[in-house]
Protein backbone atom coordinates (compact mmCIF):
# COMPACT_ATOMS: atom_id res chain seq x y z
CA UNK A 1 0.00 0.00 0.00
CA UNK A 2 2.75 2.54 0.95
CA UNK A 3 4.75 1.16 -1.79
CA UNK A 4 1.97 2.30 -4.15
CA UNK A 5 1.56 5.40 -2.86
CA UNK A 6 5.38 6.13 -2.93
CA UNK A 7 4.98 5.29 -6.36
CA UNK A 8 1.72 7.56 -7.69
CA UNK A 9 3.77 10.11 -5.39
CA UNK A 10 6.82 9.70 -7.66
CA UNK A 11 5.15 9.98 -10.73
CA UNK A 12 2.85 13.04 -9.65
CA UNK A 13 6.44 14.75 -8.99
CA UNK A 14 8.65 13.89 -11.95
CA UNK A 15 6.59 13.45 -14.58
CA UNK A 16 7.24 16.25 -16.42
CA UNK A 17 11.40 16.04 -15.94
CA UNK A 18 10.86 12.57 -17.70
CA UNK A 19 8.50 13.84 -20.41
CA UNK A 20 11.44 16.92 -20.97
CA UNK A 21 14.39 13.92 -20.97
CA UNK A 22 12.24 12.17 -23.18
CA UNK A 23 11.57 14.99 -25.88
CA UNK A 24 15.45 15.92 -25.75
CA UNK A 25 15.90 12.21 -26.84
CA UNK A 26 13.15 11.68 -29.46
CA UNK A 27 14.46 15.50 -31.13
CA UNK A 28 18.03 13.46 -31.63
CA UNK A 29 16.43 10.96 -33.21
CA UNK A 30 13.84 12.49 -35.39
CA UNK A 31 16.79 14.81 -36.49
CA UNK A 32 15.16 18.08 -35.22
CA UNK A 33 18.35 19.01 -33.89
CA UNK A 34 21.54 18.36 -35.28
CA UNK A 35 23.34 15.67 -33.42
CA UNK A 36 26.34 17.16 -33.65
CA UNK A 37 25.67 19.83 -31.46
CA UNK A 38 22.96 18.33 -29.62
CA UNK A 39 23.77 15.03 -28.90
CA UNK A 40 20.78 12.77 -27.56
CA UNK A 41 20.21 11.56 -24.59
CA UNK A 42 21.03 8.27 -25.01
CA UNK A 43 24.59 9.20 -26.71
CA UNK A 44 25.08 11.43 -23.54
CA UNK A 45 24.70 8.26 -21.05
CA UNK A 46 26.88 6.11 -23.28
CA UNK A 47 29.80 8.79 -23.06
CA UNK A 48 28.94 8.80 -19.42
CA UNK A 49 29.66 5.12 -19.16
CA UNK A 50 32.24 5.17 -22.09
CA UNK A 51 34.24 7.85 -19.35
CA UNK A 52 33.46 5.54 -16.55
CA UNK A 53 35.36 2.75 -18.27
CA UNK A 54 38.40 4.74 -19.84
CA UNK A 55 39.09 7.52 -19.14
CA UNK A 56 38.57 7.82 -14.78
CA UNK A 57 35.49 9.23 -14.35
CA UNK A 58 35.16 8.20 -11.01
CA UNK A 59 38.63 9.65 -9.30
CA UNK A 60 37.19 13.07 -11.62
CA UNK A 61 33.90 12.85 -9.68
CA UNK A 62 35.86 12.54 -6.00
CA UNK A 63 38.37 14.97 -7.11
CA UNK A 64 35.77 17.76 -7.69
CA UNK A 65 33.75 16.50 -4.42
CA UNK A 66 36.67 16.42 -2.25
CA UNK A 67 37.23 19.79 -3.63
CA UNK A 68 33.85 21.34 -2.76
CA UNK A 69 33.46 19.62 0.98
CA UNK A 70 37.26 20.88 2.13
CA UNK A 71 35.57 24.38 0.80
CA UNK A 72 32.93 24.05 2.74
CA UNK A 73 34.47 22.61 5.82
CA UNK A 74 36.99 25.84 5.82
CA UNK A 75 33.94 28.24 5.54
CA UNK A 76 32.10 26.73 8.20
CA UNK A 77 35.59 26.31 10.38
CA UNK A 78 35.49 30.05 9.67
CA UNK A 79 32.05 31.64 9.31
CA UNK A 80 30.55 30.26 12.04
CA UNK A 81 32.35 31.16 15.25
CA UNK A 82 33.19 33.68 13.61
CA UNK A 83 29.08 34.53 13.33
CA UNK A 84 28.69 32.95 16.63
CA UNK A 85 30.73 35.71 18.01
CA UNK A 86 29.72 38.53 15.94
CA UNK A 87 25.83 37.74 17.10
CA UNK A 88 26.12 36.62 20.69
CA UNK A 89 29.40 38.74 22.20
CA UNK A 90 29.75 41.91 20.34
CA UNK A 91 26.27 42.47 18.81
CA UNK A 92 26.65 46.05 18.23
CA UNK A 93 30.19 45.88 16.64
CA UNK A 94 28.37 43.08 14.08
CA UNK A 95 25.37 45.81 13.62
CA UNK A 96 27.90 48.62 12.87
CA UNK A 97 30.23 45.96 10.29
CA UNK A 98 27.78 44.52 8.86
CA UNK A 99 27.52 47.29 5.61
CA UNK A 100 31.06 46.14 4.94
CA UNK A 101 30.56 41.99 5.17
CA UNK A 102 27.85 42.99 2.60
CA UNK A 103 30.84 44.47 0.39
CA UNK A 104 32.90 41.54 0.92
CA UNK A 105 30.03 39.31 -0.35
CA UNK A 106 29.54 41.13 -3.24
CA UNK A 107 33.08 40.62 -4.48
CA UNK A 108 33.07 38.22 -7.62
CA UNK A 109 34.89 35.43 -6.84
CA UNK A 110 36.38 34.95 -9.95
CA UNK A 111 37.91 38.50 -9.63
CA UNK A 112 39.25 36.37 -6.31
CA UNK A 113 40.33 33.75 -8.30
CA UNK A 114 43.77 35.21 -9.39
CA UNK A 115 44.15 37.00 -6.10
CA UNK A 116 44.36 33.53 -4.57
CA UNK A 117 46.69 31.99 -7.26
CA UNK A 118 49.03 34.95 -6.49
CA UNK A 119 48.25 34.05 -2.70
CA UNK A 120 48.90 30.62 -2.62
CA UNK A 121 50.56 29.76 -5.54
CA UNK A 122 48.89 27.02 -8.18
CA UNK A 123 47.63 23.61 -6.99
CA UNK A 124 44.81 22.55 -5.11
CA UNK A 125 44.85 25.01 -2.16
CA UNK A 126 43.81 28.67 -4.57
CA UNK A 127 40.83 25.99 -5.68
CA UNK A 128 39.63 25.41 -2.29
CA UNK A 129 40.34 28.84 -1.12
CA UNK A 130 38.08 30.00 -3.40
CA UNK A 131 34.96 27.87 -2.46
CA UNK A 132 35.73 28.79 1.00
CA UNK A 133 35.42 31.99 0.03
CA UNK A 134 32.35 31.49 -2.16
CA UNK A 135 30.33 29.67 0.87
CA UNK A 136 31.90 31.16 3.47
CA UNK A 137 29.31 34.64 2.83
CA UNK A 138 26.00 32.48 2.95
CA UNK A 139 27.26 30.58 6.27
CA UNK A 140 28.31 33.55 7.87
CA UNK A 141 25.07 35.65 6.76
CA UNK A 142 22.84 32.18 7.89
CA UNK A 143 24.70 31.98 11.19
CA UNK A 144 24.30 35.50 12.11
CA UNK A 145 20.77 35.75 11.32
CA UNK A 146 19.86 32.06 13.18
CA UNK A 147 21.98 33.66 16.36
CA UNK A 148 19.73 36.73 16.05
CA UNK A 149 16.71 35.20 16.00
CA UNK A 150 17.00 32.77 18.97
CA UNK A 151 13.82 34.46 20.93
CA UNK A 152 15.20 36.06 24.00
CA UNK A 153 12.71 34.53 26.18
CA UNK A 154 14.10 31.08 26.00
CA UNK A 155 17.46 32.49 26.93
CA UNK A 156 15.93 34.25 30.08
CA UNK A 157 13.75 31.19 30.72
CA UNK A 158 16.99 29.18 30.96
CA UNK A 159 19.00 31.57 32.57
CA UNK A 160 16.50 31.97 35.49
CA UNK A 161 16.55 28.29 35.85
CA UNK A 162 20.31 28.90 36.67
CA UNK A 163 21.82 27.88 33.23
CA UNK A 164 25.47 28.33 33.02
CA UNK A 165 26.20 30.17 29.69
CA UNK A 166 27.85 26.77 28.43
CA UNK A 167 24.63 25.05 29.20
CA UNK A 168 22.73 28.22 27.50
CA UNK A 169 24.53 27.78 24.22
CA UNK A 170 24.25 23.86 24.41
CA UNK A 171 21.02 23.72 25.01
CA UNK A 172 19.10 27.14 23.79
CA UNK A 173 21.09 28.79 21.26
CA UNK A 174 22.97 26.14 19.24
CA UNK A 175 19.65 24.02 18.63
CA UNK A 176 17.60 27.58 18.10
CA UNK A 177 20.34 28.91 15.43
CA UNK A 178 21.55 25.24 13.71
CA UNK A 179 18.63 25.28 10.94
CA UNK A 180 19.54 28.62 10.14
CA UNK A 181 23.31 27.45 10.18
CA UNK A 182 22.63 24.73 8.06
CA UNK A 183 20.57 26.57 4.96
CA UNK A 184 23.73 28.72 4.61
CA UNK A 185 25.48 25.79 4.05
CA UNK A 186 22.83 24.46 1.60
CA UNK A 187 23.08 27.92 -0.06
CA UNK A 188 27.21 27.69 0.16
CA UNK A 189 27.27 24.44 -1.35
CA UNK A 190 24.95 25.01 -4.42
CA UNK A 191 26.93 28.51 -5.11
CA UNK A 192 30.55 26.72 -4.74
CA UNK A 193 29.20 23.74 -7.77
CA UNK A 194 28.58 26.48 -9.48
CA UNK A 195 32.14 28.38 -9.18
CA UNK A 196 33.75 24.70 -8.90
CA UNK A 197 33.45 23.89 -12.48
CA UNK A 198 35.09 27.42 -13.68
CA UNK A 199 38.05 26.75 -11.17
CA UNK A 200 38.59 23.86 -12.51
CA UNK A 201 38.19 24.84 -16.27
CA UNK A 202 40.60 27.32 -16.15
CA UNK A 203 43.55 25.88 -14.15
CA UNK A 204 43.67 22.20 -13.53
CA UNK A 205 44.67 18.79 -14.62
CA UNK A 206 41.52 16.97 -13.15
CA UNK A 207 37.95 17.29 -12.10
CA UNK A 208 34.72 17.30 -13.41
CA UNK A 209 35.09 21.13 -14.99
CA UNK A 210 38.47 19.81 -16.29
CA UNK A 211 36.35 17.04 -18.53
CA UNK A 212 33.88 19.80 -19.58
CA UNK A 213 36.99 21.83 -20.85
CA UNK A 214 39.13 19.09 -22.21
CA UNK A 215 36.16 17.51 -24.20
CA UNK A 216 35.16 21.31 -25.15
CA UNK A 217 39.06 21.75 -26.38
CA UNK A 218 39.01 18.44 -28.24
CA UNK A 219 35.51 18.63 -29.92
CA UNK A 220 33.64 15.51 -28.14
CA UNK A 221 30.34 17.18 -27.84
CA UNK A 222 28.68 13.94 -26.41
CA UNK A 223 31.47 14.32 -23.57
CA UNK A 224 30.47 17.85 -22.81
CA UNK A 225 26.84 16.50 -22.44
CA UNK A 226 28.09 13.66 -20.08
CA UNK A 227 29.90 15.40 -17.66
CA UNK A 228 27.30 18.12 -17.39
CA UNK A 229 24.61 15.46 -16.63
CA UNK A 230 27.19 14.24 -13.63
CA UNK A 231 27.46 17.36 -12.52
CA UNK A 232 23.56 17.74 -12.26
CA UNK A 233 23.21 14.70 -10.86
CA UNK A 234 26.10 15.35 -8.04
CA UNK A 235 24.63 18.49 -7.47
CA UNK A 236 21.34 17.53 -6.60
CA UNK A 237 22.69 14.30 -4.99
CA UNK A 238 24.43 16.87 -2.18
CA UNK A 239 21.63 18.81 -1.74
CA UNK A 240 19.55 16.25 -1.49
CA UNK A 241 21.61 14.06 1.19
CA UNK A 242 22.08 17.42 2.91
CA UNK A 243 18.41 18.13 3.13
CA UNK A 244 18.01 14.61 4.35
CA UNK A 245 20.27 15.22 7.13
CA UNK A 246 18.96 18.56 8.14
CA UNK A 247 14.90 17.14 8.00
CA UNK A 248 16.84 14.57 10.24
CA UNK A 249 18.62 16.46 12.50
CA UNK A 250 16.63 19.41 12.37
CA UNK A 251 13.33 17.82 13.19
CA UNK A 252 11.45 21.03 14.90
CA UNK A 253 12.75 22.87 11.47
CA UNK A 254 9.90 25.19 10.36
CA UNK A 255 7.60 23.78 7.83
CA UNK A 256 7.70 25.19 4.19
CA UNK A 257 8.66 24.24 0.71
CA UNK A 258 12.31 24.21 -0.35
CA UNK A 259 12.61 26.62 -3.53
CA UNK A 260 13.86 24.99 -6.66
CA UNK A 261 14.59 21.24 -5.00
CA UNK A 262 10.70 21.04 -5.05
CA UNK A 263 10.82 19.08 -1.86
CA UNK A 264 8.51 19.53 0.99
CA UNK A 265 10.07 19.90 4.11
CA UNK A 266 6.79 20.33 6.24
CA UNK A 267 5.93 17.04 7.83
CA UNK A 268 9.66 16.45 9.41
CA UNK A 269 11.07 13.35 7.82
CA UNK A 270 12.23 10.42 10.37
CA UNK A 271 13.96 11.54 13.18
CA UNK A 272 18.11 11.33 13.31
CA UNK A 273 19.67 10.73 16.43
CA UNK A 274 23.48 11.40 17.60
CA UNK A 275 24.46 7.99 16.17
CA UNK A 276 23.30 8.80 12.19
CA UNK A 277 24.87 12.46 12.95
CA UNK A 278 28.15 10.26 13.44
CA UNK A 279 27.33 8.14 10.88
CA UNK A 280 27.07 11.14 8.50
CA UNK A 281 29.97 12.64 9.62
CA UNK A 282 32.17 8.90 9.01
CA UNK A 283 30.62 8.99 5.61
CA UNK A 284 32.06 12.65 4.61
CA UNK A 285 35.19 11.72 6.24
CA UNK A 286 35.55 8.45 3.89
CA UNK A 287 34.53 11.14 0.80
CA UNK A 288 36.97 13.13 1.43
CA UNK A 289 39.78 10.51 1.91
CA UNK A 290 38.79 9.09 -1.32
CA UNK A 291 38.95 12.18 -2.86
CA UNK A 292 42.41 13.45 -1.51
CA UNK A 293 44.06 10.25 -2.97
CA UNK A 294 42.12 10.70 -6.08
CA UNK A 295 43.67 14.14 -6.18
CA UNK A 296 46.66 12.16 -5.71
CA UNK A 297 46.42 10.23 -8.38
CA UNK A 298 45.41 12.88 -10.67
CA UNK A 299 48.43 14.48 -10.25
CA UNK A 300 50.23 11.11 -10.17
CA UNK A 301 48.74 10.21 -13.76
CA UNK A 302 49.60 13.37 -14.92
CA UNK A 303 53.18 12.20 -14.74
CA UNK A 304 52.33 9.15 -16.65
CA UNK A 305 52.12 10.31 -20.24
CA UNK A 306 50.81 6.78 -21.33
CA UNK A 307 47.94 6.63 -19.20
CA UNK A 308 45.74 9.28 -20.57
CA UNK A 309 45.75 10.09 -23.89
CA UNK A 310 44.07 13.60 -22.98
CA UNK A 311 46.50 14.85 -20.54
CA UNK A 312 48.75 14.53 -23.20
CA UNK A 313 46.96 16.40 -25.65
CA UNK A 314 46.77 19.51 -23.25
CA UNK A 315 50.32 19.21 -22.53
CA UNK A 316 51.89 19.20 -26.25
CA UNK B 1 11.45 68.77 11.99
CA UNK B 2 13.33 68.16 8.73
CA UNK B 3 16.79 69.09 9.71
CA UNK B 4 16.40 66.54 12.88
CA UNK B 5 15.46 63.64 10.19
CA UNK B 6 18.23 64.56 8.05
CA UNK B 7 20.74 64.05 10.92
CA UNK B 8 18.86 60.90 11.85
CA UNK B 9 19.62 59.99 8.49
CA UNK B 10 23.03 60.81 8.50
CA UNK B 11 23.93 59.13 11.43
CA UNK B 12 22.14 55.57 10.22
CA UNK B 13 24.07 55.97 6.94
CA UNK B 14 27.36 56.63 9.00
CA UNK B 15 26.34 53.38 11.07
CA UNK B 16 25.74 51.48 8.03
CA UNK B 17 28.43 52.83 5.41
CA UNK B 18 31.22 53.81 8.52
CA UNK B 19 32.64 50.37 8.76
CA UNK B 20 33.64 50.14 4.94
CA UNK B 21 35.27 53.90 5.33
CA UNK B 22 37.04 52.69 8.48
CA UNK B 23 38.53 49.84 6.20
CA UNK B 24 39.39 51.38 3.36
CA UNK B 25 41.36 53.94 5.86
CA UNK B 26 42.76 51.14 7.82
CA UNK B 27 43.63 49.34 4.23
CA UNK B 28 45.45 52.59 3.33
CA UNK B 29 47.15 52.81 6.30
CA UNK B 30 48.64 49.56 6.34
CA UNK B 31 50.06 50.13 2.85
CA UNK B 32 51.41 52.96 3.47
CA UNK B 33 53.43 51.50 6.82
CA UNK B 34 54.43 48.72 4.75
CA UNK B 35 52.88 46.03 6.80
CA UNK B 36 51.08 45.13 3.02
CA UNK B 37 53.24 43.12 0.80
CA UNK B 38 53.09 45.96 -2.14
CA UNK B 39 53.17 42.84 -5.19
CA UNK B 40 50.01 41.52 -3.52
CA UNK B 41 48.27 44.15 -2.38
CA UNK B 42 47.57 47.55 -4.39
CA UNK B 43 46.35 50.35 -1.64
CA UNK B 44 43.34 52.07 -1.94
CA UNK B 45 45.01 55.26 -2.87
CA UNK B 46 46.59 53.47 -5.86
CA UNK B 47 43.41 51.95 -6.81
CA UNK B 48 41.68 55.29 -6.96
CA UNK B 49 44.65 56.75 -9.25
CA UNK B 50 44.57 53.16 -11.63
CA UNK B 51 40.38 54.57 -11.55
CA UNK B 52 41.44 58.07 -12.58
CA UNK B 53 43.71 56.89 -15.05
CA UNK B 54 41.05 54.58 -16.60
CA UNK B 55 38.41 57.30 -16.28
CA UNK B 56 40.52 59.56 -18.72
CA UNK B 57 41.87 57.69 -21.09
CA UNK B 58 38.03 56.15 -21.61
CA UNK B 59 38.90 52.79 -21.20
CA UNK B 60 37.00 52.82 -17.91
CA UNK B 61 33.59 53.73 -20.33
CA UNK B 62 34.44 51.31 -22.89
CA UNK B 63 34.55 48.15 -20.97
CA UNK B 64 31.98 49.02 -18.70
CA UNK B 65 29.23 49.61 -21.06
CA UNK B 66 30.52 46.42 -23.39
CA UNK B 67 30.00 44.23 -20.05
CA UNK B 68 26.93 46.20 -19.11
CA UNK B 69 25.01 45.75 -22.37
CA UNK B 70 25.93 41.77 -22.61
CA UNK B 71 23.89 41.82 -19.01
CA UNK B 72 21.27 44.03 -20.55
CA UNK B 73 20.73 42.31 -23.61
CA UNK B 74 20.75 38.55 -21.71
CA UNK B 75 18.76 39.68 -18.67
CA UNK B 76 16.07 41.32 -21.22
CA UNK B 77 15.70 38.30 -23.47
CA UNK B 78 15.35 35.71 -19.93
CA UNK B 79 12.48 38.70 -18.97
CA UNK B 80 10.74 38.45 -22.35
CA UNK B 81 11.16 34.50 -22.28
CA UNK B 82 10.69 33.59 -18.62
CA UNK B 83 8.02 35.98 -17.32
CA UNK B 84 5.58 34.86 -19.79
CA UNK B 85 6.58 30.97 -19.85
CA UNK B 86 6.38 31.31 -15.98
CA UNK B 87 3.22 32.35 -15.66
CA UNK B 88 1.79 29.54 -18.12
CA UNK B 89 3.05 27.40 -16.04
CA UNK B 90 2.26 28.51 -12.47
CA UNK B 91 -1.21 29.24 -14.14
CA UNK B 92 -1.71 25.49 -16.14
CA UNK B 93 -0.09 22.99 -13.26
CA UNK B 94 -2.34 22.57 -10.46
CA UNK B 95 0.37 20.12 -8.53
CA UNK B 96 3.02 22.68 -9.35
CA UNK B 97 5.51 22.29 -6.52
CA UNK B 98 5.49 19.10 -7.63
CA UNK B 99 6.07 18.66 -11.30
CA UNK B 100 7.58 21.93 -12.43
CA UNK B 101 10.02 22.32 -9.46
CA UNK B 102 12.08 18.70 -10.07
CA UNK B 103 11.84 20.03 -13.39
CA UNK B 104 13.27 23.89 -12.57
CA UNK B 105 15.68 21.79 -9.96
CA UNK B 106 17.41 20.02 -13.07
CA UNK B 107 17.88 22.53 -15.79
CA UNK B 108 18.96 25.13 -13.09
CA UNK B 109 21.30 22.58 -12.40
CA UNK B 110 23.37 23.23 -15.61
CA UNK B 111 25.91 24.60 -15.04
CA UNK B 112 26.78 27.08 -17.72
CA UNK B 113 29.97 26.59 -18.01
CA UNK B 114 29.75 22.84 -19.02
CA UNK B 115 27.36 24.18 -21.71
CA UNK B 116 30.18 27.22 -22.53
CA UNK B 117 31.37 24.94 -25.49
CA UNK B 118 28.51 24.00 -26.64
CA UNK B 119 26.91 27.80 -27.08
CA UNK B 120 30.23 28.67 -28.58
CA UNK B 121 29.75 25.17 -31.47
CA UNK B 122 25.90 27.05 -31.18
CA UNK B 123 26.64 30.78 -31.53
CA UNK B 124 30.07 31.13 -32.27
CA UNK B 125 32.64 33.01 -31.07
CA UNK B 126 31.03 36.33 -30.40
CA UNK B 127 28.77 38.32 -28.67
CA UNK B 128 25.78 35.51 -28.87
CA UNK B 129 27.33 33.04 -27.01
CA UNK B 130 27.96 35.33 -23.76
CA UNK B 131 24.48 36.63 -23.87
CA UNK B 132 23.28 33.18 -24.48
CA UNK B 133 25.12 32.33 -21.30
CA UNK B 134 23.84 35.28 -19.04
CA UNK B 135 20.55 34.34 -20.53
CA UNK B 136 20.85 30.50 -19.26
CA UNK B 137 21.29 32.45 -15.95
CA UNK B 138 19.33 34.88 -15.65
CA UNK B 139 16.53 33.07 -16.62
CA UNK B 140 15.70 30.48 -13.74
CA UNK B 141 15.18 32.75 -11.10
CA UNK B 142 12.61 34.78 -12.91
CA UNK B 143 10.75 31.55 -14.30
CA UNK B 144 10.48 29.98 -10.94
CA UNK B 145 9.64 33.09 -8.97
CA UNK B 146 6.61 34.17 -11.53
CA UNK B 147 5.27 30.90 -11.84
CA UNK B 148 5.31 30.35 -7.79
CA UNK B 149 3.80 34.32 -7.56
CA UNK B 150 0.51 33.21 -9.98
CA UNK B 151 0.17 30.03 -7.57
CA UNK B 152 0.14 32.14 -4.80
CA UNK B 153 -2.92 34.60 -6.09
CA UNK B 154 -5.61 34.47 -3.63
CA UNK B 155 -8.37 32.32 -5.56
CA UNK B 156 -11.11 34.44 -3.60
CA UNK B 157 -9.56 37.64 -5.57
CA UNK B 158 -9.95 35.98 -9.33
CA UNK B 159 -13.26 34.32 -8.41
CA UNK B 160 -14.95 37.65 -7.64
CA UNK B 161 -13.78 39.24 -10.82
CA UNK B 162 -15.03 36.52 -12.87
CA UNK B 163 -18.45 36.93 -11.01
CA UNK B 164 -18.14 40.37 -12.25
CA UNK B 165 -17.76 39.38 -16.00
CA UNK B 166 -14.08 40.15 -16.02
CA UNK B 167 -12.73 39.29 -19.25
CA UNK B 168 -9.31 36.86 -19.66
CA UNK B 169 -7.14 39.91 -20.53
CA UNK B 170 -8.33 42.27 -18.30
CA UNK B 171 -8.43 39.53 -15.38
CA UNK B 172 -4.39 38.67 -15.90
CA UNK B 173 -3.74 42.67 -15.90
CA UNK B 174 -5.80 43.77 -13.10
CA UNK B 175 -5.38 40.60 -10.66
CA UNK B 176 -2.76 37.96 -11.40
CA UNK B 177 -0.41 40.85 -12.62
CA UNK B 178 -0.47 42.77 -9.26
CA UNK B 179 -0.63 40.08 -6.68
CA UNK B 180 1.90 38.24 -8.10
CA UNK B 181 4.55 41.48 -8.64
CA UNK B 182 6.28 41.32 -4.88
CA UNK B 183 7.41 37.89 -6.24
CA UNK B 184 8.29 39.04 -9.60
CA UNK B 185 10.05 41.21 -8.40
CA UNK B 186 12.40 39.06 -6.32
CA UNK B 187 12.86 36.80 -9.42
CA UNK B 188 13.93 39.82 -11.23
CA UNK B 189 16.38 41.36 -8.51
CA UNK B 190 17.89 38.20 -8.10
CA UNK B 191 18.73 37.27 -11.67
CA UNK B 192 19.75 40.62 -12.41
CA UNK B 193 22.50 40.08 -9.98
CA UNK B 194 22.83 36.42 -11.48
CA UNK B 195 23.35 37.50 -14.57
CA UNK B 196 26.00 40.65 -13.51
CA UNK B 197 27.38 38.20 -11.47
CA UNK B 198 28.01 35.32 -14.31
CA UNK B 199 29.10 37.94 -16.64
CA UNK B 200 32.47 38.18 -15.48
CA UNK B 201 33.72 34.62 -15.89
CA UNK B 202 31.88 34.68 -19.30
CA UNK B 203 33.89 37.53 -20.27
CA UNK B 204 37.43 35.61 -18.82
CA UNK B 205 36.81 32.42 -21.28
CA UNK B 206 36.68 34.36 -24.38
CA UNK B 207 36.78 37.88 -24.95
CA UNK B 208 38.60 40.68 -26.15
CA UNK B 209 36.33 43.67 -24.17
CA UNK B 210 34.36 44.08 -20.80
CA UNK B 211 35.14 44.23 -17.14
CA UNK B 212 35.81 40.27 -16.98
CA UNK B 213 38.75 40.75 -19.61
CA UNK B 214 40.10 43.73 -17.73
CA UNK B 215 40.53 41.30 -15.04
CA UNK B 216 41.40 38.61 -17.09
CA UNK B 217 44.25 40.36 -18.67
CA UNK B 218 45.75 42.17 -15.39
CA UNK B 219 45.80 38.86 -13.95
CA UNK B 220 48.19 37.59 -16.82
CA UNK B 221 50.08 40.60 -16.90
CA UNK B 222 50.55 40.18 -13.41
CA UNK B 223 49.36 44.35 -13.02
CA UNK B 224 48.04 43.84 -9.48
CA UNK B 225 46.53 47.57 -9.47
CA UNK B 226 44.52 46.98 -12.18
CA UNK B 227 43.06 43.76 -11.12
CA UNK B 228 41.91 45.11 -7.61
CA UNK B 229 40.37 48.63 -9.91
CA UNK B 230 38.01 46.12 -11.74
CA UNK B 231 37.19 44.14 -8.76
CA UNK B 232 36.05 47.61 -7.15
CA UNK B 233 34.31 48.88 -10.46
CA UNK B 234 32.17 45.51 -10.45
CA UNK B 235 31.77 45.34 -6.87
CA UNK B 236 30.06 49.18 -7.17
CA UNK B 237 28.77 47.98 -10.36
CA UNK B 238 26.77 45.17 -8.36
CA UNK B 239 25.82 47.22 -5.52
CA UNK B 240 23.88 49.83 -7.88
CA UNK B 241 22.18 46.69 -9.67
CA UNK B 242 20.78 45.60 -6.71
CA UNK B 243 19.63 49.63 -5.36
CA UNK B 244 18.20 49.94 -8.96
CA UNK B 245 16.24 47.14 -8.29
CA UNK B 246 14.76 47.53 -4.86
CA UNK B 247 14.30 51.24 -5.96
CA UNK B 248 11.84 50.19 -8.79
CA UNK B 249 10.07 47.69 -6.50
CA UNK B 250 9.55 49.78 -3.93
CA UNK B 251 7.95 52.45 -6.23
CA UNK B 252 6.05 49.95 -8.51
CA UNK B 253 4.78 47.70 -5.96
CA UNK B 254 3.49 50.51 -3.73
CA UNK B 255 0.41 48.47 -2.73
CA UNK B 256 2.48 45.99 -0.99
CA UNK B 257 1.44 45.85 2.73
CA UNK B 258 0.60 44.30 5.54
CA UNK B 259 -1.57 41.36 4.68
CA UNK B 260 1.02 40.37 1.63
CA UNK B 261 4.83 39.62 1.88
Amino acid sequence: MAVRSDARDAAGKYWLLVLMLAAWELSGRLGLVDQAFVPSLSAALSAVFDMWERTHLFMHVMVSLARVTAGLLAAAAVGVPLAYLLGRTLPGLAERIEALLRVFALINPYCVFPLFVVFFGAGELPKIAVLAWVSLWPVLFGTLAGVRGVDPALIRTARSMAAGSSAVFWKVVLPAASPSVFNGMRTGVGMSFFILIAAEMTGATAGLGWIVHSAGALNQVPRIYGAGLCIVLLGVLLNRSLLFFGNGLFFWWKSGTDPLAGVRTEGAARRLGLRSALAAAALFAVAMGVGAYEIWRAEALLNDPGEMPEYRVWAE
Amino acid sequence: MKLFRAKETAVSLFYRGGSVVIFVILWQLACSAGLAPETFVASPATILRTLWQYALDGSLYRHSSVSLARAFYGFVLAVAVAVPVGFMLGGWFKNFERAVGPLLAFLGQFNPFALFSVFLLLFGIGEVSKVAMIFWVAVWPILYNASLGVRTVDPLHVKLARSMGMGRVRLLWKIVVPSSASFLFAGLRLSAATAFFMLIPAEMMGASRGLGWLIMNAQVNYQIPKLYTGTLVIVVFGILIDALFRFLERKVVVWKGAGQM
